[in-house]
């Protein structure tokens, strides 16, 4: 396993614990969906993952040790734009490389290879001001992976973006990780990313959060999207996982809690 | 307005369609305008004084020409103003520096500046003025009074700017950059000093203008020196064409200090304009 997260517990102080002995795992080149409800905890498990947070008790072991700190190996992309305005495209893809001390020449190559990556090759002498959403997305996307970590984090990467360049994106991304053979935590509260881009969902839901259920995706990894969208069993899954999430909406009212994400 | 000889086949609403003066254009307009308001002002003023008012309070434009004249050939305006300039530079210098070492630290280490908060207040509320004499006893009539005098101003200014700026960098970016493997030093340098420059730069533009005054209002207290000085040994002998020089002598520096500040930070601040001249430009 990858990533293991084992009788995780944690909490704000005066409210009700967020997570109360919680367990999951990603494989290794699994693409795995936390779906939930807004405020229901899963970004924490994903900071967790980051190791922006620490646990109060239990686990998070990745890649075999276990993590006490800043996780250094994963990609982080949110949905807020962490683009350093006053650095061009190509110096804000360069950044990791550059904290990391790495050489000019393996720089060079790399930023060569992440700009084709993600098809921005022309924009690398722009700023982030110059560019639109979608290009900032692939920037971001590219700076989350030019210094090859195994796994990515995603906290809802395109939840700014609109309808059809979301779907352009996620075209993307999963070709990218494909290619890349990525393992990727990604946490949402769109039904249809979570059924269109994982392998695996854990629909989460509850105070303190629980799996309501673990749902497998059967598409594989060479898949069509635009395919599934009409298959019927695309239907079925998402009907089925509304009904879930449904119910898990309905339980995150029913505790009161203020709690944040 | 003419639509007589547009082609037939052009749309009404496009042929009609009405032409924006350039910028250009309105910039040379805005310029004309400017001038002919300051000529026609003292114009007026020459035409007034005497006639409408007595000269000895307003004086008379060409008079007071004569003396700029006469300060600008004897070398009076070039030993003041040089001294004024000197005190503002180091007067905004010491009190820049200070208050964004100040501001970063405050910032940063949250406790420090919680323990600090009441005095910085408290000094910040204090009307400077009252200073002075203390000043005076500690430094003298000399340069020293006046740059101190001027840096406690601009201290404060750069203080407040260069403390919202740091605490403003957003939780989100700096967490990305510690992912990516940014160690203390490195986040402080990559993201939250740039990310500050912002309003760190509006604090310093700010600050100018009362480094200057803080100079001035020193030089009329107590010096003899300087364009301060300058205004008040004319006010004093009922000058007021030699007040109104001084006065000449420091909108010039105000508005050249402005000019250059303006220069410096939109260089460092390129990346904030850049998108939205990109986006006029589309339009």
């Amino acid at each position: 396993m990858l990533l293991e997260i084992k009788d995780v517990h944690f909490g704000y102080k005066q409210e009700a614990p967020i997570l109360q002995g919680f367990d999951m795992n990603v494989a290794q080149g699994e693409f795995l969906t936390l779906l939930g409800p807004s405020g229901c905890g899963k970004s924490t498990l994903l900071n967790l993952a980051a190791g922006l947070l620490l646990p109060l008790d239990g686990s998070v072991k990745f890649n075999g040790g276990y993590l006490h700190g800043i996780n250094n190996n994963v990609g982080y992309m949110t949905q807020g734009d962490t683009l350093l305005p006053w650095n061009t495209v190509a110096k804000n893809i360069l950044l990791p490389l550059e904290l990391r001390g790495t050489p000019a020449q393996e720089r060079s190559d790399k930023l060569e290879r992440a700009l084709k990556l993600v098809n921005l090759g022309e924009a690398r002498n722009k700023f982030p001001s110059e560019l639109s959403g979608g290009m900032k997305r692939r920037a971001l996307l590219a700076r989350s992976l030019i210094y090859d970590p195994p796994m990515l984090l995603m906290d809802e990467p395109f939840a700014a973006l609109d309808a059809q360049l979301r779907e352009t994106m996620h075209k993307e991304l999963l070709s990218t990780v494909r290619r890349l053979n990525e393992s990727v935590l990604f946490v949402t509260h769109d039904i249809t990313e979570s059924i269109l881009l994982s392998d695996r969902v854990l629909v989460l839901g509850g105070r303190p959060l629980r799996i309501l259920e673990e749902t497998m995706i059967p598409w594989g990894k060479e898949r069509n999207l635009d395919e599934i969208r009409k298959s019927a069993e695309y239907a079925t899954l998402e009907t089925h996982v509304r009904g879930l999430l449904r119910q898990a909406d309905a339980q995150q009212y029913a505790t009161p809690s203020t709690g944040e994400a | 307005m003419s639509t007589d000889n547009k082609p037939a086949d052009v749309p009404d609403h496009l042929a009609k369609a009405p032409v924006r003066k350039s910028r250009r254009r309105i910039r040379m307009e805005n310029l004309a305008w400017q001038i002919f308001i300051g000529v026609a002002f003292l114009g007026f003023w020459e035409y007034a004084s005497e006639r409408w008012i007595s000269a000895l309070l307003v004086s008379k434009p060409t008079r007071i020409a004569g003396t700029m004249w006469e300060w600008t050939v004897d070398g009076t305006y070039v030993t003041h103003i040089w001294v004024t300039l000197k005190a503002t530079a180091m007067g905004f210098g010491g009190g820049a520096i200070g208050g964004m070492i100040l501001g970063y630290i405050t910032a940063t280490w949250r406790r420090v500046g919680e323990v600090l908060e009441p005095y910085v207040t408290a000094l910040y509320t204090l009307p400077r003025l009252a200073l002075a004499p203390l000043f005076l006893m500690w430094f003298g009539l000399g340069m020293e009074f006046r740059v101190m005098f001027s840096a406690t101003i601009v201290f404060f200014l750069v203080y407040y700017n260069t403390y919202f700026g740091v605490r403003e960098v957003s939780n989100e970016l700096l967490a990305a950059v510690r992912i990516m493997g940014a160690n203390r030093a490195q986040l402080a340098m990559r993201v939250v000093i740039p990310s500050a420059l912002v309003w760190v730069a509006a604090g310093l533009k700010i600050s100018v203008p009362y480094a200057l005054v803080g100079v001035v209002v020193a030089e009329m207290l107590a010096s003899d020196e300087g364009v301060g000085f300058l205004l008040a040994k004319s006010a004093s002998q009922f000058s007021t064409y030699g007040t109104f020089a001084a006065i000449a002598a420091l909108l010039a520096m105000a508005l050249a200090t402005d000019w250059i500040l303006e220069f410096f930070t939109r260089r460092a601040l390129r990346w904030k304009t850049v998108g939205s001249q990109g986006q006029q430009q589309q339009q």
